[in-house]
């Protein structure tokens, strides 16, 4: 059976690892992230079974969801008077349970509340108090069904605790099926923590794998470079160029891949705004068509509904179609049609870029996303073996899907977005 | 030009200072961002340079200190700082212009010519004029010799912004964004190839060439 102990212990131990958790978001993100996932956090605790609150340096109130601000002198438990809380669907808040956190030059104060255990509590009391023997016995029986059950699953959230920090990334709460009691909600709020730093410690190690794989290359042939210019008497021209060309690859390659990263990790949307993809579209085949005509290959855009607009970042999305257009280019024999599609279906904005090219190996459909994927045909063209990725980091972050389909002869790319 | 560069790595800062001293340019050094603030309420300059990560007052709080004194000298922001909100962070704060380490010295340069206050050209200018090539802006015309060139409107921008910054190198990043909102730039030789229609129209029919290249750095339009 519980005691008031162990309840205290328990809500200890889970809010001093949310701020934990927390903390390494600011570390790793910055305080944008930070409030970010606080806020996710208040809106998974119903009922006021949480309190967050966030402060910096001068006390003034970063984020909150009560209303009052926290004095700094906490005690261990607050009423919830006192915090001017009240709930329609519960009448039953009594107090919280009190931590406060250093995160950076932020103070987080978290707060949870005794109700549940309250009620089990108060049920087993009832039990004790009927003094009939059966009504003792039932009462001992759910009591301790109950007692064991909450204890399986705090063990349940300690362990997947204790794993995902052991570095089993993939360790998660089980929530049960049907079940939506606090227990579930503290869960989902931790395993939407546990998701989004292991994004972020993924895109990290991705990073560096990738810059070990891809940027030592070029480097070399720069050091060679330079090596045979020391070696060398008289300084050629050519060879400094090269160098230098050398050196603007490296940096292109290498600002592919931050940004990659960045758009990969990134999750706010602060600088989105209504875009009309069919002006996103003029004006990259505008940038696009002389190219293509040299080649022999012109650019026939089809809009379906001049104002088909998406919910997005103008420079992004821009970018994306680039890609998209300048890939299906690449890829064309010369007199051909590339062709441009957007509209709206019933369920989302298309964009589709098609070419008459050679088509995609069907299994590579899914690894032409991957950094650094090149195909057979590709290798002999330019390009670091970014493109793609990077359009389908765009069409993330948007909440669309890239996509590539065959349509004998060709290939199809299909950005599909969510209609606002 | 008057050039104050606000950088506290002292071999960069010496690199952009004395580059830009070989071309015959003026420059001040502001080691730190108060210094910075203090030189540019200072001293008139025509462009300043602006590392965004100083020590003691960094680069943002400083652009937002030396526009709130109603300063109003070009700003370039000079940063490592290339995340998606960055650049526009920048500009918001009051900079005219941005450029992410490492850079080539040849794009500084191009920039910071562009971005370098002028005499005073009426604002209402309508009519661009290099040589005996006429551009009238209101009435979407081009002509040279006083004989018409018929010109798509993307080549009549891409004209445009070159005429406007005539005598003066434009890089082909400096073209990507200011005619067609690319802030990145595309591998293949997009820029490349809208240049050379345009001189298909503007130079090879006439005797003299006006548009130059610039062999690694871009183009510049001049007689």
């Amino acid at each position: 059976m519980f005691t008031q102990y162990e309840i205290r212990e328990w809500v200890r131990i889970e809010m001093k690892s949310a701020a934990s958790t927390l903390g390494s978001v600011y570390q790793a993100e910055g305080i944008e992230a930070l409030i970010n996932s606080v806020d996710t956090l208040a809106k998974a605790s119903f009922e006021n079974a949480h309190i967050y609150q966030l402060l910096d340096q001068d006390g003034s109130i970063v984020f909150s969801n009560i209303p009052v601000k926290l004095d700094d002198r906490l005690p261990d438990k607050i009423s919830a008077e006192a915090l001017h809380l009240t709930s329609d669907v519960n009448d039953e808040l009594e107090s919280y349970w009190m931590r406060a956190d250093q995160i950076g030059p932020y103070r987080l104060v978290q707060g949870s509340s005794d109700h549940v255990f309250a009620e089990i509590l108060e049920a087993l009391g009832y039990a004790l108090a009927a003094g009939s023997l059966v009504v003792v016995f039932t009462g001992l029986v759910i009591g301790t069904r109950v007692g064991r059950l909450t204890e399986r699953r705090i063990v349940d959230i300690s362990k997947a605790l204790s794993d995902f920090s052991g570095g089993g990334l993939e360790a998660r709460v089980p929530i049960p099926k049907g079940k939506h009691d606090d227990f579930s909600r503290v869960s989902r709020s931790i395993n939407l923590m546990l998701e989004k730093t292991r994004r972020l410690l993924e895109s990290q190690e991705q990073i560096s794998n990738d810059i070990a794989h891809d940027m030592r290359t070029p480097l070399q042939h720069l050091r060679q470079q330079l090596e045979k210019m020391q070696n060398s008497k008289n300084l050629s021209r050519e060879d400094v160029t090269a160098s230098l060309e050398q050196t603007e690859e490296i940096i292109g390659t290498f600002n592919a891949l931050l940004r990659i990263a960045q758009l990969e990790a990134a999750d706010q949307r602060a600088r989105f705004e209504t875009v009309n993809i069919a002006h996103v579209i003029a004006n990259v085949v505008e940038v696009f068509e002389p190219f293509a005509e040299d080649k022999g290959i012109s650019l026939d855009t089809h809009i379906k509904d001049e104002a088909v607009t998406v919910f997005g970042d103008r420079g992004l999305l821009t970018q994306l179609l680039s890609n998209l257009v300048e890939n299906a280019i690449k890829h064309s024999p010369s007199s051909v049609n590339v062709e441009i599609s957007a509209g709206l279906s019933l369920t989302d904005v298309f964009v589709r870029v098609a070419d008459e090219g050679p088509g995609i190996d069907p299994a590579d459909h899914e690894r032409i996303f991957q950094r650094f994927f090149r195909g057979e045909r590709s290798r002999s063209s330019p390009g670091n073996g970014l493109g793609l990725t990077l359009a389908k980091a765009i069409a993330e972050l948007h909440g669309a899907t890239l996509s590539v389909s065959n349509a004998n002869p060709g290939a199809v790319f299909e950005v599909r977005f969510p209609i606002q | 030009m008057r050039v104050l560069v606000v950088e506290d790595d002292a071999e960069t800062a010496d690199y952009i200072c004395s580059s830009l001293n070989a071309l015959g340019h003026v420059t001040t050094h502001a080691a730190d961002g108060k210094q910075g603030f203090l030189d540019a309420l200072d001293i008139d300059f025509d462009v300043m340079v602006v590392d965004r990560m100083l020590s003691g007052l960094d680069g943002l709080t400083l652009v937002k200190s030396v526009r709130g004194a109603k300063v109003e000298t070009p700003i370039l922001f000079l940063s490592a700082l290339d995340g998606l909100n960055d650049r526009i962070d920048g500009l918001e704060a009051g900079a005219d212009d941005y450029l992410v380490k490492p850079f080539a010295f040849s794009e500084l340069s191009a920039r910071l010519t562009a971005l370098a206050r002028r005499p005073p050209i009426k604002a209402e200018e309508t009519r661009l004029r290099v040589a005996d090539l006429e551009l009238d802006l209101i009435r979407h015309n081009a002509s040279r010799s006083g004989e018409h060139i018929p010109l798509q409107p993307r080549e009549f921008r891409l004209l445009a912004y070159l005429m406007k910054n005539a005598d003066r190198v434009v890089t082909r990043t400096m073209l990507l964004e200011s005619v067609w909102g690319f802030n990145f730039d595309p591998r293949t030789n997009v820029v490349e190839t809208h240049i050379s229609r345009l001189r298909n129209k503007i130079d090879k029919p006439f005797d003299t060439q006006l548009i130059h290249t610039v062999r690694g750095v871009g183009y510049s339009v001049h007689a």
